[in-house]
């Protein structure tokens, strides 16, 4: 058993749940780990404060996730809105090597004191994905590229089959265009890492 | 009925889905091609995947103005030959208790998912709380026998979804699927089987082959055994007019033996519970401490069993698939020369350890692990675990 704690949250409509859903087919579906993820519905996931987690057990032998609820500390923890950068504390996430991230907008949140004390990557997601690509659709695939990067959990092949799987073709250059330039954020935040370390 | 039979399946292989998704699904393997219901969370889901699927494949799925008309138009659907089924949560349940009580006193099939929440309206109502547990066992007036199960994981919920409309087949009963909130929503990789394989695993919808009349359950003078007739149709030579406002009897004819009514109603299933009653276990050969448990905290079970083994505590899981009947002699055995029982159950009441104490030796302590709107930590059980072992 080696599980690994993804937790994402934001508001209502920005995709929250929709790359909870993307991560969770990527290392089940096509890596063939067993994974369970639950979301916030109902009156929850719209318009208000919005959630998602994801439990991936990194053991190949396991079929079935014990205790599908993702714990505290998370390995990896994605932050959309205000009101989840201010609920967050530095205990929230794991404090080893190769994990415990933090992956957040820049351009919906102004102030997250946490993210100064833990191993983050702050992009202005909604704001890169209108100007380089023209709609802030785009920023789930920016962050799908990043996590898949730095998270490490799945392979590039099983990122892009969910890509697939999940846009509409017309859209799908474009996407794949965004995936590669989270991606390429992502791999330049791990070297920054390593040099510092 | 269903007409087109590519659609009813899923391509065998591996899908994501929903739990409650998942147990839609089930129903349309299982032959389902009526859905009547009233959308409630946290099981609304299921009456929208519902909305899509049914008319792809020929059925019918319609949203009534209320719970009481749902579960009537189920019982309808039921009676005209339709393998029908509602999704409510546990406000829903209460306003259509009238209806259940008449469909099992006149044996009339059907299958009903519980998605249960906590509290009335205005309770938690998107967190998980099994706290219908004793309303499934006893909904409604007069005396009956239901069944209910309670699957523990997505793959089980569309599995188990069969299961529940082959006994709602076979012994002309409600039959319940006890998901919940939390059950409802999480997703899982599902493996669905090829179309063949469940095909052999539905028992079909059929006629009646007796003629002569006996349209509900009798006894057998020569063998002495339970018979339950194929369910009869509305409209058809087995059914002529309406039997419904008549008391029936035992011989399967319409005849006022209100004793004999009953204890065919009951017994037709408490006869045949080694087939009815589905357990599962964990470790037990050995075992000195017993947790028997139902639903998501066999999850957590599962991980408490394995903490305690590493640490030298031989403790097993027993797992309850079936809730109701409760197997008496089964429970009795396993419970047997045990240290202590444990029973997590994520409600408050216990409606299960009540059952478990009624067939536990009075010296065996039974120790319950409550939980209300979140279910049990691993660390929950396991705490339980090392305070008797």
């Amino acid at each position: 058993m080696a599980r690994y704690e993804i937790r994402i949250i934001g508001f209502g409509g920005q995709g929250v749940i929709t790359l909870s859903k993307m991560i969770i087919t990527a290392a089940s579906l096509y890596e063939g780990l067993a994974a369970t993820q639950t979301e916030a519905y109902s009156a929850a996931a719209r318009g208000g404060k919005c959630w998602a987690e994801v439990v991936v057990d990194l053991d190949q032998d396991q079929s079935q996730i014990d205790y599908p609820k993702a714990l505290a500390p998370y390995d990896f923890s994605i932050v959309l809105s205000e009101e989840g950068a201010s609920e967050m504390k530095k205990g929230d996430l794991k404090d080893e090597k190769n994990t415990g991230f933090l992956l957040w907008d820049t351009s919906t949140i102004k102030k997250f004191r946490t993210a100064k004390r833990v191993k983050a990557l702050g992009i202005p997601i909604q704001k890169l994905a209108l100007e380089k690509f023209g709609n802030s659709v785009f920023g789930n695939t920016i962050l799908f590229g990043a996590f898949m990067k730095i998270s490490n959990i799945f392979s590039e092949e099983a990122a892009i089959e969910t890509i697939k799987k999940f846009v509409p073709e017309s859209t799908l250059d474009t996407n794949l265009k965004a995936f590669e330039f989270g991606k390429q954020k992502g791999e330049k935040f791990l070297q920054t890492l390593m040099e510092a370390n | 009925m269903i007409s087109n039979d590519e659609k009813r399946f899923l391509e065998p292989g591996k899908h994501l889905m929903m739990g409650n998704v998942a147990m839609s699904e089930g129903a349309l393997s299982a032959g389902a091609s009526f859905f009547g219901g009233y959308p409630i969370t946290p099981s609304t889901e299921v009456i929208e995947h519902l909305s899509k699927r049914l008319p792809e494949v020929g059925g019918c799925c319609m949203q009534m103005e209320d719970e009481l008309a749902s579960i009537n138009s189920v019982i309808g659907a039921s009676l005209v030959g339709a393998k029908a089924l509602t999704a409510t949560s546990g406000p829903g349940f209460s306003l259509m208790a009238e209806t259940i009580s008449m469909a099992a006193n006149l044996e009339i099939p059907f299958v009903f998912c519980d998605v249960q929440r906590n509290g009335p309206g205005n309770g938690y109502v998107t967190e998980p709380h099994h706290n219908d547990i004793g309303f499934v066992r006893f909904a409604g007036n007069g005396e009956f026998q239901v069944i209910a199960l309670a699957p523990m994981n997505c793959q089980e919920l569309f599995d188990l979804t069969i299961t529940a409309f082959n006994f709602a087949e076979t012994y002309r009963c409600p039959v319940f699927i006890l998901s919940d909130a939390y059950l409802g929503h999480l997703h899982e990789v599902i493996n669905i089987p090829p179309k063949e394989e469940i095909l052999k695993r539905v028992i079909p919808r059929e006629l009646p082959e007796d003629t002569s009349g006996r349209m509900f359950t009798y006894k057998d003078r020569v063998s002495g055994e339970y018979v339950t007739p194929k369910p009869p149709q509305m409209g058809t030579e087995y059914c002529p007019g309406l039997f419904i406002h008549q008391p029936h009897g035992p011989d399967g004819l319409p005849t006022p033996k209100p004793m004999e009514f009953i204890e065919a109603i009951i017994d037709k299933i408490n006869i045949n519970k080694d087939k009815i009653c589905l357990t599962d276990t964990y470790k037990i050969e050995d075992a000195e401490i017993l947790i028997i448990a139902y639903g998501l905290p066999v999850r957590s079970s599962y991980r408490a069993v394995d903490i305690a083994r590493k640490e030298g505590i031989k403790v097993g899981l027993f797992r309850l698939i079936t809730i109701w009947p409760f197997h008496d002699e089964v429970v009795k055995e396993v419970v047997k020369n045990k240290k202590a029982i444990i029973v997590p159950e994520l409600n408050y009441t216990g409606y299960i350890a009540e059952q478990v104490e009624r067939v536990t030796d009075l010296k065996t302590p039974i120790i319950r692990v409550p939980k209300v709107c979140e279910f049990h930590h691993p660390n929950d059980i396991l705490e339980k675990i090392k305070e008797v072992a």
